[in-house]
This record gives structure tokens, sequence and C-alpha cells, in this order.
């Protein structure tokens, strides 16, 4: 803290002067080198950070920078004022065009796209979850408009205590996990950058306590987490609505201060990996659990859709699982914000300086033409247009790598695999009407029309519906599936790599692709038969150009251990399909 | 624990002093965080009875192993039936052991069983602090702690050390010694009682309340310096009453609610926001009041001829009387006014 360090500076400095020590940087730093690197520090963040007003330049907030390519982050109650487009000033003294991406109503997390640069200035992310209460804190923004060259305003506090959690204001805007500080916040603050006194973003600046001193400083101000924001961002690049995660069990601070489990959905996730009642919850999202509130705390910083380690304590012991989060609102559109974030137009006179927080109702605003084509209205999106982007930006190239087996697409898939470990072999063979798997001990069968999770193989749950999804995928154009919603980036159980996901729905059957960039064809796919039943998750490596791409290996994911076993591709072979055989096939109407 | 630390990080800032700096170099940043986290262990969440604008929640300071708790005298202690949340999440009840009203503070007993103990503050280990020194200002500002989270550190500087002349509407700030005024926005729903210690970590005061400058109106950030506290808070620890030379003189005397009920007889409604009416609660049998007739609902209106508006002004019109001398009350009881006559006791 700089005082503490002020005040040992201040008494170095006179030992300085008296000629006996010479220190280097560091803590021992005298308050003029301690000065000289702040005012260092701050010349080098304050290009990243964005002044974000409606395009009528009334009210207006703060945002932040992350990419070079105009990615900016802002609060959801700044940009919901703003409307789709909006004007961004940057310490350059220039005003930049700006579109909305996505937002986070529940996390109050906004992601614009500045637009006209590709070499935007940036901030580099720090680690959030290394703040300690009494860390420096530097808060840049634009409270009350003051500069009109958009240069920020810099306020300097410490860091009063971390983890914090703020009940939802109104319906949903809720901060979990936050950072309180002491620095200086105000109206036009939001959606600032918090930086450490090293000059890395760890929060963003979006709410204060506030009571009889007014809408003003007090002392108590919030910063939504960088490991927050990064969780959601590559969502947000998806152009949707993002919702947070919610868990089919509750828990709740046992009589003995430890966590216990209240109540758990018989049909969850949870449930089958054996959760019950009275267990006790050691730690949620890899975060050691001392209380509920706790729980609560890091449950808010998840996306809804993502896996979360957990681990839970039963009388048998210790056990660790993942489990999917389900939505939490479940979004149409982007919700109302609650009355008092709602702008309080003076009655005769015109809006004061100091309501930069109020959204602002622009009348026609003008948005130039090159840029019209950059929002699509979409129901339960921000922006469509960034969701076909990145959808067509993972499908195309797959489209690509498919496109010479276009006279193959309906042909029978004929797999000879070898479990590697156990010497186990079979068959796979995947039609159009149905999948069949055949081992030394059963065979099983999955037809199209009827897919039931009773007919999956018990040995390798969950591969026939998965194959069933893969061959779909590979003979159908993925706009023929009802549904097809780029989601973003995720790291992929249980490797913890990251991939991209695409979610498709194919009737009542949901299934969720992974990509990265080294293949064009997807890296794995979870697929959810029914509520009620595991998932199947199948992971594919070393795709070879076949007939049809086929993998080197299937990877197979156990549900109960998270344990993934790799079925070794020892044949692959093409039947096309009999000319013939098309009664009652749902495919024959694939163009 | 935390009497330890506070006194290594002390011991720290002593030979930095002396010039020592090459032995504590090294421990500089560490102390600082020692300092904050210090201050965070002995720093309780108070939880009770709120009216109006009045909150629900305060901050207190551990000042015994055996759980005693400092804190300012409001209307948290007044109304009783308190929680206290100590650092690691422990819920307690909460007993008064003392109160002094010219310092604006009161001492609290958590009910504990006889073999816990808690980290907490040496405040005979205090120290003064000067104009311009950097402090570290601990407590449950608006109650973002609830539980076993450690309480809110603001920084700040001590702007200067003055009398205050503030209040809160009719209420007067009763503490004429010298304060801490602070430059930081301390004095928060909810921080009165925390801890204000110097950005080493050595205790120095007690957060105030959310009060006004008299002539400016402004919201004042002040904390009572602990040094001043020092014989008070032994005097309560004691089981004495304590009053110090000065008040007398320059200070208006009221009578405490113990004096009221001891001396004449009378409880009042507990004075809950300053504008309490004085209604009886209840007499005392056989009392200087009993005697007289006055009854339990009786609404205070006049002593002499000074209007009652308040608990406060009553206590303050019954205070200063000889022993023997007659005193005129006037009631309100049952829509009708009565004066009944009372021998100072």
């Amino acid at each position: 803290m700089a005082f503490s360090r002020g005040i040992c500076g201040f008494f170095l400095t006179g030992l300085l002067f008296i000629g006996q020590l010479v220190f280097a940087d560091g803590p021992n730093e005298t308050l003029v080198e301690r000065e000289r690197r702040r005012v260092q520090t701050i010349a080098r963040i304050a290009p990243s950070v964005v002044c974000v007003m409606p395009p009528g330049g009334q009210g207006g907030g703060s945002g932040v920078l992350v990419s070079a390519d105009g990615y900016a982050i802002s609060n959801y109650h700044v940009t919901s004022g703003c409307g789709n487009f909006m004007k961004c000033g940057l310490n350059d003294g220039k005003l930049y065009d700006a579109v909305i991406v996505g937002v986070d109503p529940t996390g109050d997390i906004a992601l614009i796209k500045l637009l006209g640069r590709e070499d935007f200035p940036f901030c580099t992310p720090g680690d959030s979850d290394q703040v300690q209460s009494g860390d420096e804190v530097l808060a840049l923004g634009n409270p009350f408009l003051l500069a009109s060259d958009f240069t920020p305003t810099v306020t300097y506090g410490i860091v009063s205590g971390i983890h914090r959690y703020q009940y939802p204001a109104g319906t949903f805007l809720e901060y979990t996990d936050c950072i309180q500080i002491d620095a200086s916040i105000n109206p036009g603050n939001s959606g600032g950058p918090l930086f450490d006194i090293d000059g890395r973003w760890i929060g963003i600046n979006g709410r204060a306590s506030f009571e009889k001193r007014g809408r003003i400083n007090s002392g108590a101000a919030y910063a939504i987490s960088v490991r927050q924001i990064l969780l959601f961002i590559d969502h947000l690049k998806s152009g949707r609505i993002v919702d947070h995660g919610r868990t089919d069990f509750t828990v709740g601070t046992a009589a003995d201060g430890l966590v216990a489990v209240q109540e758990v959905s018989e049909i969850s996730e949870a449930w089958r990996r054996g959760l019950r009642p009275g267990d006790e919850l050691v730690s949620f999202g890899s975060r050691a659990l001392t209380s509920a509130n706790d729980f609560k705390t890091i449950l808010g910083i998840f996306p809804a859709g993502i896996r979360v380690p957990l681990t839970f304590r039963n009388p048998e012991g210790a056990h660790k699982t993942t489990v999917r989060l389900l939505p939490l609102h479940g979004f149409d559109a982007a919700p109302q914000l609650p009355e008092e974030r709602k702008p309080k137009k003076r009655p005769g006179g015109p809006e004061p300086d100091g309501q930069p927080d109020s959204p602002h109702q622009a009348e026609a605003p003008v948005i130039p033409e090159q840029y019209t084509h950059l929002f699509k209205e979409k129901k339960s999106f921000t922006n469509y247009y960034f969701n076909q982007l990145h959808r067509d930006r993972l499908l195309n190239p797959l489209r690509h790598s498919l496109a010479e087996t276009e006279s193959n697409k309906t042909a029978t898939w004929s797999i000879s695999w070898k479990l590697s470990d156990d010497r186990v072999t079979g068959d796979l063979i995947v039609g159009t009407e149905g999948a069949g798997l055949r081992t030394e001990k059963n065979n099983s069968y999955q037809p199209v029309n009827d897919q039931q999770p009773s007919n999956e193989s018990a040995d390798l749950w969950g591969v026939l519906s998965a194959a069933l999804q893969w061959h779909r995928l590979f003979q159908s154009d993925p706009d023929l599936f009802s549904e097809v919603v780029y989601i973003g980036t995720e790291l992929l159980a249980p490797s913890g790599r990251p991939v991209e996901t695409v979610f498709i729905q194919d009737g009542a059957v949901e299934s969720r692709w992974y990509f990265n960039d080294e293949s064009p064809l997807p890296v794995g796919v979870d697929v959810t038969m029914s509520a009620g039943h595991d998932e199947a998750r199948i992971r594919f490596d070393g795709w070879q150009n076949n007939v049809v791409p086929s993998p080197a290996r299937i990877g197979v994911v156990d549900p109960e251990t998270e344990q993934l076993r790799w079925l070794t591709v020892e044949a692959f072979d093409v039947k096309p399909r009999a000319t013939n055989d098309n009664a009652g096939n749902q495919e024959s109407a694939v163009p | 624990m935390n009497t330890r630390v506070i006194v290594k990080v002390v011991v720290c800032a002593l030979l930095l002093r002396c010039g020592r700096a090459d032995a504590i170099v090294a421990s500089v940043p560490d102390a600082e965080y020692l300092a904050v986290r210090a201050g965070q262990q002995v720093v309780v969440k108070l939880f009770g009875a709120g009216v109006g604008t009045l909150d629900s929640y305060g901050s207190g300071v551990l000042i015994s192993k055996e759980g005693h708790v400092l804190t300012v005298w409001n209307h948290l202690v007044n109304t009783g039936f308190l929680t206290a949340v100590v650092p690691d999440g422990r819920r307690f009840r909460v007993n008064v052991v003392g109160t002094n009203l010219e310092h604006d503070v009161a001492v609290l007993k958590l009910e504990t069983d006889d073999d816990e103990t808690f980290d907490f503050v040496d405040w005979k280990a205090t120290a003064d602090v000067l104009p311009g020194e950097s402090v570290l200002a601990f407590s449950n500002m608006f109650h973002v702690a609830t539980g076993n989270e450690p309480v809110s550190v603001v920084h700040g500087v001590v702007a200067c050390t003055v009398s205050l002349d503030a209040g809160l509407g009719r209420w007067i700030f009763p503490v004429k010694n010298p304060v801490y005024v602070l430059d930081a926005i301390t004095n928060n729903s909810g921080a009165a009682g925390g801890l204000l210690t110097s950005s080493a970590g050595v205790p120095i005061g007690m957060l105030g309340r959310e009060i006004r400058h008299r002539d400016t109106d402004m919201w004042v950030n002040y904390a009572v310096p602990l040094k001043g506290l020092q014989p008070v808070i032994a005097a309560i620890l004691d089981g004495r009453r304590y009053s110090s030379n000065t008040s007398t003189q320059d200070q208006k005397s009221v009578l405490s609610d113990r004096q009221l009920t001891a001396g004449f007889g009378i409880t009042l409604l507990p004075s809950i926001v300053e504008t309490t009416p004085a209604y009886i609660d209840r007499i005392v049998t056989d009392s200087v009041a009993d005697v007289a007739g006055l009854r339990r609902g009786d609404l205070v209106l006049m002593v002499g001829d000074d209007v009652v508006r308040s608990t406060s002004d009553l206590r303050e019109r019954l205070s200063g009387f000889r022993r023997g001398r007659p005193i005129a009350v006037t009631v309100n009881r049952n829509e009708k006014l009565e004066t009944i006559s009372l021998r100072a006791p």
C-alpha cells in the first residue's frame, strides 16, 4: 500500500539523505521512484481505456479494450442505454464507432467492438484470484464525463475486500466474487477497468454502495473480477445473450460450519454421480468452500452450459466429479434494467452532467453505412451477426473438407476398433437408419427414429447416439438442423484443453461439437439424448483422409470416472447406401 | 495471533524509526499485509435492531482474549439483543458491560464458553498519530461481509486532530476531546465501532458514527483516539464509573438511563431515535417517582418550565437538581395533563 510504503519510503529517503544506505527498486524504492513508476504505468495503460457514449453523445460510461481488433468490455447497464451502435472515445482524442457484440445481463458485462482500426491499444489481464485486501489499485474511467478529450480519470485506492457478494439489484444484476475497493468510483466510472499497481487489468468497476450521501463515491465500490470476465468473454463474442449457470442441487452451512448439500434433484447429473442431501461439498469450481456464501459467490462467476469440477464427501470418502451448469434465467431478449438504473429525466431541464450511467433516448442515431451490416437482430441473441460469423468460421472449413465425400453422404460406415488397454475388439456400424455396436460379449442397436438411452451399450455408454450425430453432421448441411449456434470457447473436460463449441439441436437430441484450430474436423462431441440421462461424451483423434474423413482413435468418456478410454480404429469402411433403400427415411429429404 | 502480529509490526516500525532499516527492509511488504490481516482479525460484525435510517448492523473491536468488544454507544447497544459475528464466522450473543456517554463508547462481552479465546487488539499498546500520517480503517460498512468474510479495509490520512462540533438531527455529538478527522470515507453505514490503525498496524482509534458538522452540514469521517479511551475502558472493565475532570465544566450533564432508574425509579422507552418521546416504561416500586404518583405510560412533557421533547431531553432536565429540591413534572396521562411534584433524590 502506498501509504505504508510511502511512510517507509519517507524514512528511507531520510536515510538516503544522510548518505548511509542505497536501496534498489522494489518495496525499498523511494517515494519519488514510486511516483515515477506509477506515472509510467498510467501512461502505459490509459490508451486502452474507452469512453462509451450513445450516438447522441449524452450520458455514457467507460470500458476497456481487450484486443487489437477492437473488442472492449463495459457494463451491461452502460451499453444497454447506448443502443446497438455507439461512439467510443480513446485517449488519443479520437472518436470511434462501435457495435454491440454480446451481453451478460446477470453479470452486468457487455462486449462491444470498436471499428475502424486493427491496431487498437489493449490491456493485459492479471490474475484476479491473486488479489489481496490491501493491494494498491488504480481505477480508470470517465466519471462525470469530465474529459472532453477522452483522457481517462485515474483514481487510486486499495482493495478493501475480496470474494464479495452483492445481491441482485432489482431482478438480475448480481455481482458475485467481486473485488471491493476504496478508490473513488462515481457515475461514469461504470464499465471502466480496475488495474493493479503494476498496470495489470484485474476488474471492471460497476457498482458501489450508495446510501444517504447520494449516488457518489462512498468509499465502497465493487469491481467484477477479471477471472469471471475471462470465463465469459469468448461466450460474449458469440453475439448471444449469455446466461449464468445454476446447479440442480442446493447447499447450506451446517451447524458444524461445513457446507452441506440440502436438496438434490433426482434426475440430475449430480444425483447420478452419487451426491445426496447431507453430503459435504468440499470444493466447487476448483475453490475450497468454507460457507454456503462461498458457494453462491463462486457459482456466480460461471456461464451456463460449461462443466464445473466439484468435490464432495460422504461416509465412503471424498469424490471428484464434474457437472454441467444449467441456465439461470434463459433470457429470450435482453432484460430491462431495474428502475433505479433507468434514466431519471429531470423535467424541464437538460440531462445533468453527472448522470452518465443513464441510458439515453437517442433519436434515430446516425450509423455509418459501412457498418450497418454488423448488426443482426434475432430472438435470444444480442447481435446475431457475430454468431453467424463464428459459426461459419468453424463450419465452412468442415463443409469444405467434407465436400469431396458428397457422393457418400448416405453411406454406411463400418468401423472395426480395438480397445488398446484390454485387447477388447468390436465393430461400430453407423448408417442413416441407425447405429450398431458389436463386441465380443454384446450387441446393441440404436435406431434413428426411436432413440432410447436404454439401447446404449453399457460398456461404451453413449457411443451409438454420438455416432449417429457424427454421421448426421457429416452427411447433412449443418443449416438443416433445427438450431446451430456458436457458443464460444471453453475448456474441454476431462483434458482441459481450450475448444470452440457449436451447439446443434436435432429433434430432441442436443449435441455440443468441439473444435480447435488444428483441424477443421471436430475434436469431440457431447450428446444429450434426454434429460435424466448422462451425456454421451465422445472424443476424436488423428483425423485421416479416407473416403470420408476418419479418426485414428475414438475416445469415450466414462461418466462415472471421467476417464477417457480410447478405441483404436483398425479399419474404417464406407459402403454406399443401396439406392432402393429409402422408404420412410428422413435423410432422403435432405438435398 | 494478532497482538503478536501487531507487536511484531510495531517492533518493525520502531526499528525502522531507529534507523536500522537494513534489518527491516525485507519484511516491509509483508508488514503491510500483516497490518491488514491483523486488523481484519480483531473486528467483529454486530447485528441488532435498526429503525428508519438507523442501521441494524455495526462494528466492534475485540479488546480481550475473553471476548470483550469495544464499540460506539449507539442505538444498537441501547436496544439490546445484539449478536456478534467474529472473524472466523462464529456467532455469539452479546451483553453490555458498560457505557460512557461523554466518550460515546460501550464495552460489550461475547457470551462464550469458559475456554473460548479470541484474537484481540491490545488497547493499552496504542500510539498517537499526527496529521498527515497514513491510517487503515477496518469496519463492517454496508454489511458487505456477514459471515466469515474479512471486514472491509479502507486507507486514508489523518487530516487533523480537533474537537468536533457535530451531530445528526437534534442529536449532539457528546465527545469533547479531540478526535482524528480522516480524509477517507470511513464512517459509512455500519462502520461505527470499527478499528483505526496506523499503516503499520498499531491500533490508534475507534471509528465513529455517521454525523454531520454543525456549521458546514458536511458528513464528517472521524475516529475517537484509543489513547483517550484507555481510562474509560479500564474503568468499565473494572466495573467503575468513569468521569473525566473536564466534563463537569463545559459539558451539559445528562443522567444516564441507569442513574435515572437508580435515582428516580424511572425507566424510559429505549432511546432508539434521537426524538424518542419520553414515555415512562416502568416505575420502580417505592421509588421517588412511585411515591410522587408517576405511572407507567405517562408521557413526560415538561420539567418545570422546560419542554421535554425526547428521552434525552428528560435525562438532561432531571440532572442538576440538588437532593430534596422539588421538581414539577407535567405529564400526559389518558389525554389529560397532570403536574406532579417530585423530590430530587
